[in-house]
């Protein structure tokens, strides 16, 4: 019995580093927080396929959609599957990061202890007015003489805390409309008039001011040029800049270095190969590769400063 | 103009695309059968799968899908009671009835052919308002939105005739269900009870599915017997009359098509409205209102035709600035951006063809899905005559299939089991369900809409009558409470002059 424990336990060790050496071995799943259709999901949806073509071995990569709670089912998956690396995801920063600082209850995972892989990118955020509006500063916004009407949705999201926070920042005062569905609604919506302004993500404005709808008064970049627009440093305010949304990659805690290196170098690779340039290209949708370390001090730079600014967060659920 | 669209036809006449679009119709059709699956599933489960082709294959499988998801959904709603999907609802008022008289192929026929045309009628109207689409989308704003869902849950009372105040009160819990979860203008969870399922609200597929599958399906048992009281009278020589009734009904027809378009072209719950308005109206229009509800043809014509109509207007958002209106239209966006099309509004301007393209689908799969599914009215029409311990046992299994396709969620089984309870006291004590759905699906956008007009106007209420479109569907409002009221008085007066 002893002998036959002794053999058990020998193979197991052993087994580790072989196990290792042969990932991956069966499909990985790629967990995507949010409903098709969005944004994230069409991230995943593209470099999954691409991804998989610089594996070692040649495995499927699974888009799974784990949507419900606000991405909070999403998170909670990934960071309770096992540490072998077949289960990764996606995750909006500071988005799924925002329950985590303010305390929400039954929240079933922790950031800071994912293992980062990558980052697909960071959008910068900045204010835009109705191209038929008269406002062409932010300066203008403050002389209104009554508390500026951003539209933005729910309390929950990234878009009404980056607007809270930025409208502080910039000494605007302010006055909510919350509880747009998503982006385009509430960048529509300073359109439509519901609203005097929107703090929104450049990509999503810049394709509104392409046609001719809105106008970009200020960038929360701190080097960004677009005309007309003043950035973080000429707004005076190059903190501003901590304003964005990061699209990040990571697997579950305590995943093994070797396998969390294999899949980093994958997704590297499959961001920089030349069918994905080309859909970014094609599509508008850009991509900046990060890699592993970079993640994890976006992440860590984030949890700072949104602990912070906590309470711009709204309650806690 | 016309340049762009030849373009697009000669990219979706190819055989790649009619393959595509074949399979897409094949998959709307049995998705939009099993209850609570809709071609948001299908879509992205398929979609996908058309990456590396070019991008007509993605239209052609969409526009397939969404064409015929709506024929498959109509198929359980008029044969078993069971919405396809919340549009189909209105649909079962007088599906059912007919089914159960042994008309099913009467109605399925009826159903095939108001579809296709509506569909047609929503695509042409979609096409002659492309110049203001722009406008039509920034129209309707949050105060808009709020009277839309009031004028939807009014017609609700509408739709059951002589049971008004029972509906008003189903209408009413419903609205109460509706509150549950998370709210999305201020924080916060309402009514959740802790219980982490239940943050985002009751979802619509399982309580549909709990609330008409299973009462049906124990009253069925109970009874024993099939759908069809008499089963020699499943004829099926009726599904070219049902054809036909359509274009006998034109009126009707007309009117079904139009309302699915002008309000299918509002974004989210447009269909579901269009639908129940369709119906109502023709209600009010007929001579003899009271045969609504039992088994009046024309009680299937205006839905059915309001609720492939929708599909034009839905793409109005997308028309104009290359936004989703719908969860489906999310989806097929989503596919496109796969295929390097860049979301927003600059879709449009750069990607003209391949939108004419998808409209052109759209419009090819209405027709055809009914060409397909009026070649299965036979075998479809049978399922009326199968009895209950055949029947009950297949409905049950895929309605759970449905319940749980619809997140893969465990609880939501659970949800369908709590509403099936509650169907079955509804039915038990004769009061109507549909009230209840369509609450479910209006009542978050009501508050919603509600909270976001008040924050607009500071608080003032008279922003939903300085607003032209918001004073428009005031008025509307007011005329589908009065109306039925009105007429009973009038035609009481009218009896009593007659009888002296």
């Amino acid at each position: 019995m002893r002998g036959m424990f002794g053999a058990a336990v020998a193979c197991l060790l052993t087994a580790a580093p072989v196990m290792a050496a042969d990932f991956p071995a069966k499909n990985i799943e790629f967990v995507i927080p949010v409903s098709p259709g969005g944004g994230f999901d069409t991230y995943v949806r593209a470099i999954a396929p691409i991804m998989q073509r610089h594996l070692p071995q040649s495995v499927n990569i699974v888009p799974d959609n784990v949507p419900a709670a606000g991405g909070a089912r999403g998170a909670a998956q990934v960071f309770r599957a096992k540490a072998d690396g077949y289960t990764i995801g996606i995750f909006n920063i500071p988005g799924m990061l925002v329950p985590q600082i303010r305390g929400d209850s039954g929240l079933q995972y922790d950031l800071t202890k994912m293992t980062w892989l990558g980052s697909l990118g960071y959008d910068s955020y900045g204010i835009g007015v109705a191209s038929s509006s008269p406002y062409k500063t932010v300066a203008d916004l403050k002389a209104l003489g009554r508390p500026v009407k951003f539209t933005a949705s729910g309390p929950s999201s990234t878009a009404y805390s980056t607007t809270m926070i930025a409208t502080d920042m910039l000494g605007i005062p302010r006055e909510m409309i919350s509880g747009y569905k998503g982006s385009n609604d509430y960048v529509l919506a300073v359109i439509r008039g519901d609203g005097d302004a929107v703090v929104g993500a450049l990509p999503v404005m810049e394709k509104f001011v392409e046609s001719g709808e809105l106008r970009i008064i200020g960038t929360f970049d701190e080097t960004s040029l677009v005309p007309g627009a003043q950035n973080a440093v000429e707004l005076g305010h190059p903190e501003l800049s901590k304003l964005t949304l990061g699209r990040l990659v990571a697997g579950p805690p305590n995943l093994p270095p070797e396998i969390a290196k294999t899949l980093s170098e994958s997704l590297m690779a499959a961001m920089k190969d030349r069918d994905m340039v080309k859909w970014s290209k094609d599509s508008g949708i850009e991509i900046e590769p990060g890699d592993a370390a970079a993640a994890k001090a976006n992440l860590e730079s984030q949890f700072n400063f949104y602990t912070q600014y906590n309470k711009y967060l709204g309650p806690a659920n | 103009m016309l340049d762009v669209a030849l373009t697009a036809a000669g990219n979706v006449f190819t055989f790649q695309s009619l393959l595509f679009l074949t399979i897409g119709m094949l998959i709307g059709l049995v998705v939009g059968v099993v209850p609570g699956m809709g071609g948001t599933t299908a879509l992205a489960v398929f979609g996908p799968m058309t990456v590396g082709l070019d991008p007509y294959a993605a239209l052609s499988l969409a526009g397939g899908l969404m064409g015929a998801v709506s024929f498959g959904g109509s198929v359980t709603s008029i044969l078993i009671n069971l919405p396809g999907g919340a549009p189909n609802a209105a649909t079962c008022l007088d599906g059912y009835p007919l089914a159960q008289q042994g008309k099913a192929g009467l109605a399925l026929g009826a159903s095939a052919s108001a579809s296709s045309v509506g569909g047609v009628i929503g695509v042409f109207t979609l096409l002659t308002v492309i110049p203001i689409s722009k406008k039509i989308v920034l129209a309707f704003g949050p105060s808009e939105f709020f009277l839309l869902a009031v004028l939807g849950l009014v017609t609700i009372a509408a739709c059951a005739p002589g049971k008004m105040l029972r509906a008003m009160i189903v209408g009413g819990v419903g609205l109460l269900f509706a509150f549950v979860g998370f709210d999305n203008v201020n924080g916060g969870t309402r009514f959740t009870f802790g219980i982490e399922h239940l943050w985002e609200g009751i979802p619509l597929a399982p309580a549909m599915i709990g609330l008409f599958a299973f009462p049906e399906m124990i009253e069925l048992s109970a009874k024993g017997g099939s759908i069809a009281k008499d089963k020699g009278k499943v004829g099926l020589t009726g599904t070219l009359d049902g054809v036909w009734a359509s274009f006998k009904y034109w009126k009707t027809l007309l009117r079904g098509s139009l309302i699915g378009t002008l309000v299918g072209a509002i974004p989210g719950v447009g269909g579901t409205v269009a639908a129940f308005l369709a119906y109502f109206s023709t209600v009010q229009a007929s001579k003899d209102p009271k045969s609504f509800g039992k088994g009046n043809i024309e009680g299937v014509i205006a839905p059915e035709a309001a609720n492939n109509a929708k599909d034009g207007g839905n793409l109005i958002p997308t028309l104009a600035f290359g936004i989703p209106g719908t969860a489906e239209m999310a989806v097929l966006l989503g596919v496109l951006v796969l295929h390097g099309m860049e979301p927003g509004p600059t879709m449009i301007m750069h990607h003209e063809a391949e939108i004419y393209g998808l409209i052109l689908t759209l419009t090819l799969s209405s027709v055809l899905a009914s060409v397909i599914g009026l070649m299965m009215v036979r075998p479809l029409a049978m399922i009326t005559r199968l009895d209950a311990h055949i029947l009950v046992p297949a409905v049950i299994a895929i309605s759970f299939v449905g319940a749980y396709a619809n997140n893969s969620l465990a609880g939501d089984i659970v949800l369908s089991f709590v509403f099936g309870v509650i169907g079955y006291l509804l039915i038990r004590f004769d009061y109507p369900r549909l009230p209840l759905v369509i609450a479910l699906v209006l009542g978050e956008l009501a508050e919603r809409s509600f909270d976001q007009a008040m924050m607009i106007s500071s608080g003032s209420w008279s922003i939903f009558v300085l607003r032209p479109i918001s004073a428009l569907l005031l008025v509307m409002i007011v005329a589908a409470l009065t109306f039925p009221m009105l007429r009973t008085v009038l035609r009481r007066e009218k009896a009593v002059e007659e009888f002296s």
